[in-house]
């Protein structure tokens, strides 16, 4: 009698528990593990944001709050070149390794399975998985021999190279998109006659524009941040932004860098967040 | 696709093109970071009428590595010492019998034939530089032209000390204060070079780099360390003094090479002879603080660097400075064994 009556509600309190148990936060000492995570992640980005205010020279030795060196970076040809180069190899990487990585999201998703997918989805993914320096030093020796034939010293090796790497970082939250997107509305737009192009025009790629975005300034931040790859590509004046800084580092650094990287994170951060936000309102 | 791209990287390339050469000719230097004086290429450009292009590296291997590969479109690199027979013996550079040169008159003698580039036929002198002691004489008052100071530190410096993680420096000149020669195989001399180190470590504050902020602040009275740094850190603490140890210390230099698959040679010689001459090369140390191999330099320079020993080697300790050579390889494992051991 009593377990018959019981046990209704030991399935409700085992169902309560059963789906407390999978929410991470209310595990014990969440709180306490996710503090001492972001301390670490943030911690050591607080003295260089710091010491770019600094007054003086130096890089570890307080005199007083300026916005001197901020001044003064913005004034360095070098440093004005560096950025505007850095600018517009991002621009260029990313606006390609998003069409490429649109085209390659819809590849593997709007299609029946076919025998490779796996193949194919590991082989985009690649880049994320090779370390850094084993695809910059295989360009270089590529690079090298197309520059010695060709005669050619351009840009278009860095937007090549990181289009390339760029591709697997856009493809993620366009494929993400992809995915979670109901194909019904393709559906019905079949059904009503609409070709596939036009059923990918007015259905399909408005519904995943917020993917593109994401993907594309993604895509900007990792080309605007590498350096090993750049180091090994660029031709003569082609130092970026991050390979300028790399170069400082060797001999007297100011407080100039400081600024510089203050600023490239804070770039970093607003581009991430509005990732962030265009990501939530299609959750919503 | 493909359509749509060549239009694209023919726009590039015309971007690129326009940032190229208003003037008549072209010069591009492969360069470490943050090396070059800006002033220095100003005038290059006005009296030739050349448009010099610097790019930088951050490493001897890195630039190594992309010359080495070729297609790199530079004319001129500026290797360490201990890279430059590297970069002779892979024929990546040309003999650009600097010692011809016109301007070749006005090296000092110290740097005509140094052992690296004998002759000096392959490179002509950047900026040099040399290993030895920072010491804060408000804390020891004592003669500082010693290692002693590091390895057998009197009572004052004891638990002040500083010494940089840099195997080969630490090691050479712990060999030459015991007597030793740089990159000897004997193993009852570097059995007592173990030794001393070990004995000394416990007498060290640190291990570390960063010794300009550190000598500022004065968390550390005396450091086995570059004489730039201590140049810098004398403008912050002017209780700070570089020392030349007698029993020997370490020069490093670097020097401009001339690029086998260069494309503006002309240009490229006048560059390197351009910088011997001595108000060019005042140029270059103004900008980099580091001393250059030119006579007569001194007079062009600005008054605090002048007179400063540390930019200077004072007379009487130049003949213990010396290059240390590349160690054979059973000697580099017994290096490695007493870093290895001072490390733990």
């Amino acid at each position: 009698m009593y377990a018959v009556r019981s046990g209704p509600v030991l399935v409700k309190i085992a169902n309560m528990m059963f789906k407390q148990k999978f929410s991470v936060t209310r595990m014990p000492g969440f709180s306490v593990v996710a503090m001492i995570c972001f301390f670490a992640l943030y911690m050591p980005l607080a003295p260089l944001v710091i010491y770019s205010f600094n007054e003086g020279n130096n890089i570890a030795l307080w005199e007083g709050f300026s916005l001197r060196w901020y001044g003064s970076a913005w004034e360095n040809e070098l440093v004005q070149g560096a950025a505007i180069r850095s600018l517009i190899i991002a621009s260029f990487a990313s606006v390609f390794a998003t069409i490429f990585a649109t085209m390659a999201a819809l590849g593997t998703t709007r299609t029946k399975p076919y025998r490779g997918q796996m193949t194919i989805y590991a082989m985009i993914n690649q880049p994320l998985m090779v370390p850094e320096i084993v695809t910059a030093v295989a360009l270089l020796i590529l690079f090298a021999l197309i520059k010695q034939a060709t005669n050619y010293h351009g840009f278009a090796y860095l937007i090549i190279a990181h289009t390339a790497f760029c591709i697997p970082f856009a493809y993620l939250p366009i494929k993400a998109r992809l995915e979670g997107m109901d194909n019904t509305l393709e559906i019905a737009a079949a059904d009503l006659y609409a070709r596939p192009f036009k059923t990918f025009r007015r259905i399909t790629l408005p519904l995943l524009l917020p993917g593109i975005f994401a993907g594309a300034m993604l895509a900007f931040v990792i080309s605007l941040d590498d350096v090993v790859i750049t180091e090994f590509v660029k031709s003569a004046g082609q130092d970026t932004l991050p390979t300028y800084m790399l170069g400082q580092l060797r001999r007297a650094i100011t407080p100039e860098i400081n600024a510089i990287s203050t600023v490239l994170l804070g770039v970093s951060v607003l581009l991430v967040t509005l990732i962030f936000f265009m990501s939530r309102k299609r959750g919503n | 696709m493909k359509k749509s791209f060549t239009p694209v990287v023919a726009g590039l390339s015309l971007l690129l093109a326009g940032s190229v050469a208003n003037a008549a000719g072209e010069l591009n230097l492969y360069n470490w970071g943050n090396y070059t004086s800006p002033e220095l290429i100003e005038k290059f450009e006005k009296k030739f009428d050349v448009k010099v292009t610097i790019t930088d590296y951050d490493s001897n291997e890195t630039a190594l590595a992309k010359v080495r590969a070729g297609g790199h479109g530079f004319d001129m690199a500026v290797p360490s010492h201990s890279h430059v027979p590297i970069w002779v013996q892979e024929g990546l550079v040309t003999n650009a019998r600097v010692d011809q040169m016109e301007n070749f008159k006005h090296v000092d003698d110290q740097w005509r034939d140094p052992v690296w580039d004998p002759g000096r036929q392959y490179s002509a002198p950047w900026q040099w530089g040399s290993v030895g002691v920072i010491v804060d004489t408000s804390v020891y008052s004592g003669d500082i032209n010693t290692s002693s100071l590091v390895f057998d530190p009197p009572e004052e410096l004891i638990g002040k000390i500083n010494v940089p993680p840099e195997m080969l420096d630490v090691i050479h000149t712990a060999v030459l204060y015991l007597g030793g020669e740089a990159c000897t195989g004997d193993k009852d001399l570097l059995r007592k070079v173990r030794d001393k180190l070990v004995e000394a470590k416990p007498k060290w504050k640190s291990m570390d780099y960063g010794m300009i902020e550190k000598f500022a602040g004065r968390d550390v009275a005396a450091s086995l360390y570059w004489n730039g740094a201590a140049f810098r850190a004398k403008e912050k603490n002017t209780d700070v003094r570089f020392g030349y140890p007698v029993e020997g210390y370490g020069l490093w230099a670097d020097a401009v090479v001339l690029l086998k698959d260069a494309k503006n040679v002309e240009n490229a010689r006048a560059f390197m002879n351009f910088i011997m001459e001595p108000e060019n090369a005042a140029l270059m140390s103004a900008f980099a603080r580091y001393a250059n191999s030119i006579k007569g330099s001194e007079a062009f320079m600005p008054d605090d660097m002048k007179t400063a020993p540390e930019v200077i080697i004072p007379e009487e300790f130049r003949a213990a400075g010396q290059f240390y050579p590349t160690c054979a390889p059973e000697v580099q494992k017994l290096y490695t064994a007493i870093w290895t051991e001072l490390q733990k």
